[in-house]
């Protein structure tokens, strides 16, 4: 006889979410729903009529972790929709910018995942905030990663969070001389703490992979060996940047994309009949509450060939680079190994990148109202941004953000591990739940059901 | 009153001693020269200053041009950022009238790759500098950047068009042929490359000022490292206002290295009596206009930004 639990909040990730986890006798998840519970946000109205240079501004508002992800999709969705060549150097400046913002976003997510490894060889769980080594020095090198990440994102990109500097034709202001020596020292002494993070995060979560059990709210929890394995595919479209639809060879194609709704595929109304309230932080909800996840659930679940896809620095990995580890543990190798590249990238980019140069194309064409999208590969997967425009004014707007993707292909990764895990096979996805969500669930009569979100 | 001047450590009457500052300064070629004393002591790593169209001519990637025209203007100022002293020496001299120097505060710290910057601006610009090293808002990571901030005196100021109208149309000139312009003695005054010269009474020039400049109680910067003008000093010199620690700091230094010669402002006609006097004027004059500002709009809306 399955029971029905849920974890609402999840917590340590970005946004909110709740797992509706169904489970059998011995506690292993039969149907996992994973499911976004952040208000809406609304950026695709709100952009419509609006000027391309704003909307992508708008929509890096979404969230304060990738919002140069966002940025950056945005501005090149507007550029592949009025058919617009950027100069060189301004695409050299984008891809500083890219790398800066994975390396303090993957730095960030260290601190996150962190408390629910042990110390190899202990039966100790790290607290990232303690005074004592070794972790004390981890957590400061962590605080250094993303500082040198932040630093180098506002010198390329005019403020360390919400990006100015990128615009529709280019970049408004080049870097000097100067500053491009300053960007490369900072990623020269980054490199040197990436490399030691990732050796230490490796070490960290093989002895994780290894370990027979887990401690949660006070019970031995079994570790399943194929914790977090799903058989969804991947998808990337570039090991660093990303891809447009001006591209000579696309590595992205709408006409596979599909997005269904969330009543499609969530599961309906149930009563929780399960609860334990010494689960971290505070128990589970209360036994006998009602639950709909088809209902409260605000993202879309958008398909690639017909199929709910994994996006992020496995999916590049493996599209990539052959990389061929499943399961939670096998994603969380993957972003550590992506640390070195995003500094080796920005170095690189660097190199070639001419202060003199020009960063802004002489001609921008207003659109004749032409469909085009730009992919980027945020530090969480594939954000694409599909934009319509026409006399420089947005006719049609629309994100998919990595963590959209990755809702559903979580869900199906939850299966057959126990319940008091899911949480952290969520968290291997490094969620970023805000800019995930963007659907209201209306009923027969347009009223908003989940009207006390957005109040 | 007492509280016109502001706070400050010391007060000098003070001039260059390098010729050639001298020759293309307003006064006594304090700001430039300090600048230049700070770039070569590594105190600064370059400083915002107002330029003119042929400094823009030559270094279009250092200044923040908002439109094309403002880079054909003369006297029209464009707000730039110098990092070496032959740019500083282009940028001598007063324009008189307003130059968005804040606005490269935070581009000077980023694009620029600067970690100290010197910015030299009117008392408002200081008193925006000060506050963006408070309230970082649009200014992340500024603060603690800004390595020198020198002030300047001023009565108020004249947007460009003003500018025009009082040169070509009041002194009858063309803005080409002007060399030098001056607020002094009572007279504004157009000093033509040609050798002409014309003065004209401030109650002609006092409708051009800008009304923003109206509600400022700040005449002598009391917010700069270092504030100077040229009230107070006979003419060639500068009466120099030093504030804070670090303008004392790079006062000593500058006086050490002998960048300066001074003279003790009690002994130099007019002395500070007359700063302070043009201080009170501003500040009362300027009251008035916040009290009446009390009083209208909708809902009283527009406070005085004093209290």
């Amino acid at each position: 006889m399955s029971k029905v639990v849920e974890i609402s909040p999840t917590t340590r990730h970005e946004g909110h979410s709740k797992l509706v986890l169904k489970v059998n006798d011995e506690g292993i998840i039969e149907t996992g729903n994973w499911c976004s519970i952040t208000p809406v946000r609304g950026v695709e109205k709100l952009a419509i009529g609006k000027t391309m240079e704003q909307v992508p501004k708008i929509a890096s508002r979404v969230c304060g972790i990738c919002p140069i992800a966002h940025t950056l999709a945005g501005i090149e969705s507007m550029e592949a929709s009025v058919k617009c060549e950027i100069p060189k150097d301004a695409k050299l400046l984008r891809v500083v910018l890219q790398c800066a913002n994975r390396l303090h976003s993957h730095a960030l997510h260290n601190i996150l995942t962190l408390p629910d490894m042990y110390l190899p060889g202990t039966d100790t769980k790290i607290n990232p905030f303690t005074q004592e080594e070794p972790v004390r020095s981890v957590a400061k090198r962590i605080q250094r990663l993303r500082e040198i990440g932040q630093t180098i994102g506002e010198i390329a990109g005019g403020e360390a969070v919400h990006p100015s500097n990128p615009r529709v034709g280019g970049m408004f202001r080049p870097c000097s001389q100067q500053a491009k020596v300053k960007m490369l020292d900072l990623a020269k002494e980054g490199l040197v703490l990436a490399h030691a993070q990732m050796d230490f995060m490796i070490a960290v979560l093989r002895n994780f992979q290894k370990r027979d059990w887990a401690e949660v709210g006070g019970a031995k929890i079994a570790i399943p060996k194929n914790l977090g394995y799903h058989d969804q595919g991947y998808l990337a479209t570039h090991p660093i940047y990303g891809s447009t639809s001006m591209d000579e060879n696309p590595t992205w194609d709408y006409s596979r994309f599909k997005e269904s709704r969330p009543w499609d595929w969530y599961m309906g109304e149930m009563e929780v009949s399960l609860e334990d309230p010494k689960y971290p932080v505070g128990g589970t909800t209360k036994m006998g509450t009602k639950v709909n996840p088809q209902m409260e659930a605000c993202t879309g679940i958008p398909c690639y060939d017909g199929a709910p896809v994994e996006v992020g620095p496995r999916a590049r990995l493996v599209k990539f680079s052959n990389f061929n580890e499943k399961g939670t543990i096998g994603q969380q190798i993957a972003r550590q190994l992506e640390y070195p590249a995003s500094l080796t990238s920005i170095i690189s980019a660097l190199d070639e990148y001419n202060p003199a140069g020009k960063v802004i194309a002489d001609y921008i064409p207003q659109g004749d109202g032409s469909m085009g999208w730009a992919a980027n590969e945020a530090p969480r997967g594939t954000d694409v941004h599909l934009a319509r425009v026409k006399d420089g004014r947005v006719l049609w707007y629309n994100m998919l953000v990595p963590t959209t993707w990755n809702f559903a292909t979580c869900s199906k990764a939850l299966e057959g591990a126990p319940w008091q895990l899911a949480e952290i096979v969520v968290r291997g996805y490094d969620p970023c739940v805000s800019c995930a969500t963007h659907m209201i669930v209306i009923d027969e009569d347009k009223r908003l059901v989940a009207q006390k979100l957005i109040q | 009153m007492g509280a016109e001047l502001g706070i400050y450590k010391s007060c000098v009457s003070a001039r260059s001693t390098d010729k050639e500052i001298l020759k293309a300064s307003q006064d006594g070629g304090i700001v430039t020269q300090l600048f230049g004393f700070a770039l070569d002591e590594g105190i600064i790593e370059g400083a915002i200053v107002a330029v003119s169209k042929d400094f823009y001519k030559k270094y279009p990637e250092k200044c923040m041009a908002c439109y094309a025209d403002d880079t054909k203007e003369p006297f029209r100022p464009i707000p730039a950022i110098i990092t070496t002293k032959a740019e500083l020496m282009e940028s001598r001299g007063t324009k008189y009238n307003i130059s968005p120097n804040v606005s490269l505060i935070k581009e000077a710290t980023r694009s620029f790759g600067l970690d100290k910057v010197g910015i030299v601006g009117t008392p408002c610009q200081m008193q925006a500098i000060r506050k963006g090293q408070l309230y970082p808002i649009g200014l992340r990571d500024v603060g603690d950047k800004i390595a020198l901030a020198v002030g300047i005196f001023c009565m108020e100021n004249f947007p460009y068009q003003s500018i025009l109208q009082l040169v070509e149309d009041h002194a009858a000139m063309s803005m080409d042929s002007v060399r030098k312009m001056e607020i002094g003695k009572g007279k504004f005054w157009v000093y033509g490359k040609r050798g002409q010269v014309v003065q004209l009474p401030l109650k002609v020039t006092h409708k051009y000022e800008q009304p923003g400049c109206h509600v400022c109680l700040d005449y002598v910067a009391n917010l700069g490292d270092i504030s100077t003008g040229s009230v107070g000093s006979p003419d060639g010199w500068s009466t120099v206002f030093v504030r804070s620690k670090i303008g004392d700091s790079v006062w000593g230094k500058a006086m050490a290295a002998g960048c300066f010669e001074t003279q003790p402002i009690e002994k130099v006609k007019p002395g500070l009596e007359l700063v302070s006097k043009l201080a009170n004027e501003k500040i009362s004059k300027n009251k008035k206009t916040l009290e009446e500002r009390a009083t209208f709009g909708v809902g009283k809306a527009l406070r005085n930004p004093y209290i």
